[in-house]
């Protein structure tokens, strides 16, 4: 009798504690590509995401809950992303999750996170559509036509050019960042001379580059990832064409410099994140970044810390993890991150500056700041 | 001046489509088998081209380490899985390959990372001025000089040598050339050898094109070698190598001139479905 109760005793603290150990974890669910062509920036989102746990969860969590960012990889594919949507939502049961993935899979895990009532962040993903799957739906990065309007501006009025031609990449990422450059572009007397498209698996550009050195623009608008921006800026330099490249989030990885070699510097970007910023925030996250990883800082991985950071603070902020409740939190959060003060509105999409960063001297710095609210206001619906 | 850019660009892109594409007939002519995962022997070379150089700042030894032990490694990917197969129907190899290949993708992730890596100090970087504003870069130059002397090197070896005609014997007739004493085992592993090497020049050749190798280099050589040996004519290496050029070349000027209507991989398989409806064995291929 005395064995007995001394065995159910034990079993029963031991179910106490991992029924203690449940309840005491928030768990956050987040879909990045760890695997495939897209495994290089999911990686860092990754690394990112993982930061910000950290340094929330030695800040004392919330309320003394600890933080637990439950991963799985999505190959950047919407076949992926769905069924990894779904086990978050009922296996995991997440209180919010956030897309730390390239736009095709983020739409297609948004639609599921807004049915079933889980607050869900869009990190660095840029298609418009992703937001208005609903109003769980947020996203702390540009819009793609909201960056390329930004470009518009950079290159109509701050580098005076006025013939453009433009290099595209042939997805989401790409051909929403033309049409916003598109649509600013006779504000600020810009011309396209031409426009070109390319797949995301090229890195051989020659008849591109030879057709643009023959159109003789001002300027160059190209729309890409580190990956493919590389190759091209540096083959676009090696046949003689020396006038602005200008491009835009997806080239802000030192891997873009790594490759480019000397042909990257003066290569000017449209980005979230400002090596150079005087903000604490900004200055803590990419140093605590390279000391845990010993890689750069890029911007999928600010985009990543600051989605966590949203979801963070409006936690604390709503103290509960109803999820109803959270999402009005996030929706009426103003936080400091990495990528600067982060608000949304009532689409979810967030307002903020775009910062333009230029390489020099082999690293990325501070070129400007385009600030026009007009201009980058985000779509409302 | 731009048509001709266009052409000589055609004819470097072309240049490394022969390279990939020749140890795919090579392999096809003589076992009959689609090997779809050369394209994993690309990748690996452009790997060993740029971690070599990287490490002992030799271009020259790196593309010959990179050809050395893909050739090796091209030998050990017959013996393993090939070869245990070849009593099997075809579909059962090729079903072998494409495992190997998507197996591979990621065995290169995780050995050298997602992010790919690129050369500390680019070799060849310079270009040559031929005419005013026509430039050709001496990366450029190599890739269309060292495939033209690949190719007559491999010409000569399959004319003019002992091994070379047993090698050409065994494709045409396997066991008369046995009956002969040919040891049908070592012209495998011949064959083998210079196809993977083939691929694994070509692999330090784009590697130095674009400073970036990444672990999914392969997946366009995979599928684009394959719809250029059927284009050329399964099997004939003669085929294989003008469908390359050719390939090359049109993809260079469709990819400016209908690139708003085809995308750059759709050209070379609508050029493929038009030349096997009107010849169905393909450009060079013998009666079906």
């Amino acid at each position: 009798m005395k064995k007995a109760k001394i065995i159910s005793a034990v079993v029963m603290s031991g179910l106490l504690s991992i029924a203690t150990g449940h309840a005491s974890s928030i768990k956050i669910g987040f879909n990045v590509p760890l695997t495939g062509f897209a495994a290089a920036d999911g990686k860092s989102a990754l690394n990112g995401a993982e930061l910000a746990v950290e340094q929330a969860n030695a800040a004392g969590g919330i309320n003394g809950d600890s933080i637990v960012l439950v991963v799985y990889d999505d190959q950047a594919s919407p076949k992926e992303a769905v069924p990894i949507a779904q086990k978050l939502i009922e296996k995991d049961e997440v209180v919010a999750a956030i897309s730390g993935s390239y736009s095709g899979s983020t739409r297609a895990a948004a639609g599921i996170f807004q049915e079933a009532g889980v607050p869900y962040i869009a990190a660095y993903a840029v298609h418009p559509d992703i937001t208005r799957a609903g109003n769980y739906v947020f996203r702390t990065s540009f819009v793609g036509e909201v960056q390329g309007r930004a470009g518009a501006k950079l290159i109509g009025e701050t580098l005076g050019a006025k013939k453009v031609s433009v290099i595209t990449l042939k997805n989401d990422f790409g051909k929403s960042l033309a049409a916003g450059l598109k649509q600013a572009a006779s504000n600020y007397g810009i011309t396209i001379v031409s426009e070109y498209e390319y797949g995301i698996k090229d890195r051989q550009f020659g008849p591109i580059v030879s057709k643009v050195k023959s159109d003789k623009p001002d300027a160059i608008y190209a729309t890409g990832y580190f990956f493919t921006a590389g190759p091209l800026v540096s083959q676009l330099r090696a046949a003689g064409i020396t006038v602005p490249i200008i491009g835009q989030e997806g080239y802000d990885s030192q891997k873009f410099i790594d490759i480019a070699g000397p042909a990257a510097e003066g290569t000017i970007i449209t980005t979230s994140l400002n090596r150079d910023s005087a903000s604490s925030e900004t200055k803590n996250f990419i140093r605590e970044f390279e000391s845990k990883t010993g890689n750069k800082a890029d911007m999928v991985a600010a985009s990543a810390h600051t989605a966590v950071k949203v979801i963070v603070a409006a936690m604390r902020q709503s103290g509960s993890t109803d999820k109803a409740a959270l999402r009005n939190a996030i929706s009426a959060t103003s936080v400091v991150a990495a990528t600067g003060t982060i608000s949304f509105n009532a689409l979810g999409e967030v307002r903020k500056d775009v910062q333009v960063q230029i390489v020099k001297d082999g690293n990325w710095h501070e070129h400007s700041v385009i600030s026009d609210s007009k201009l980058l206001a985000p779509p409302n619906e | 001046m731009l048509y001709l850019e266009l052409f000589i660009q055609g004819l470097v892109q072309g240049s490394i489509y022969a390279l990939i594409a020749l140890g795919l007939t090579l392999v096809y002519g003589l076992l009959r088998i689609l090997h779809v995962a050369h394209a994993a022997l690309f990748t690996l070379g452009g790997y060993i081209g740029v971690i070599v150089t990287n490490a002992t700042g030799s271009f020259t030894l790196a593309m010959l380490v990179a050809m050395l032990v893909v050739g090796f490694a091209g030998m050990l990917m017959y013996k393993l899985a090939y070869e245990p197969l070849l009593s099997q129907p075809p579909y059962v190899s090729l079903i072998a390959s494409i495992a190997l290949f998507i197996a591979s993708e990621e065995i290169f992730r995780i050995a050298f990372g997602p992010y790919g890596l690129s050369y500390q100090i680019p070799p060849l970087q310079g270009h040559i001025e031929l005419f005013s504003g026509f430039y050709l870069k001496y990366a450029e130059i190599l890739v269309m000089g060292l495939s033209t002397v690949l190719m007559i090197a491999l010409a000569w070896l399959s004319m003019r040598t002992r091994t070379g005609v047993a090698w050409r014997a065994t494709v045409t007739d396997p066991d008369m050339a046995r009956a002969f004493g040919v040891k049908i085992q070592n012209v495998r592993y011949l064959n083998f050898f210079i196809g993977s090497s083939f691929a694994a020049a070509a692999g330090v050749l784009v590697a130095l094109l674009n400073n970036l190798v990444e672990p999914t280099m392969g997946s366009v050589a995979s599928y684009k070698a394959l719809a250029i040996i059927v284009l050329g004519g399964l099997g004939s290496i003669r085929g294989t190598l003008i469908a390359s050029l050719l390939l090359g070349v049109l993809e260079s000027f469709g990819t400016i001139y209908i690139g708003h209507l085809l995308d750059r991989d759709a050209i070379a398989f609508a050029f493929l479905i038009l030349v096997l409806m009107i010849r169905p064995q393909g450009l060079m291929g013998g009666k079906l």
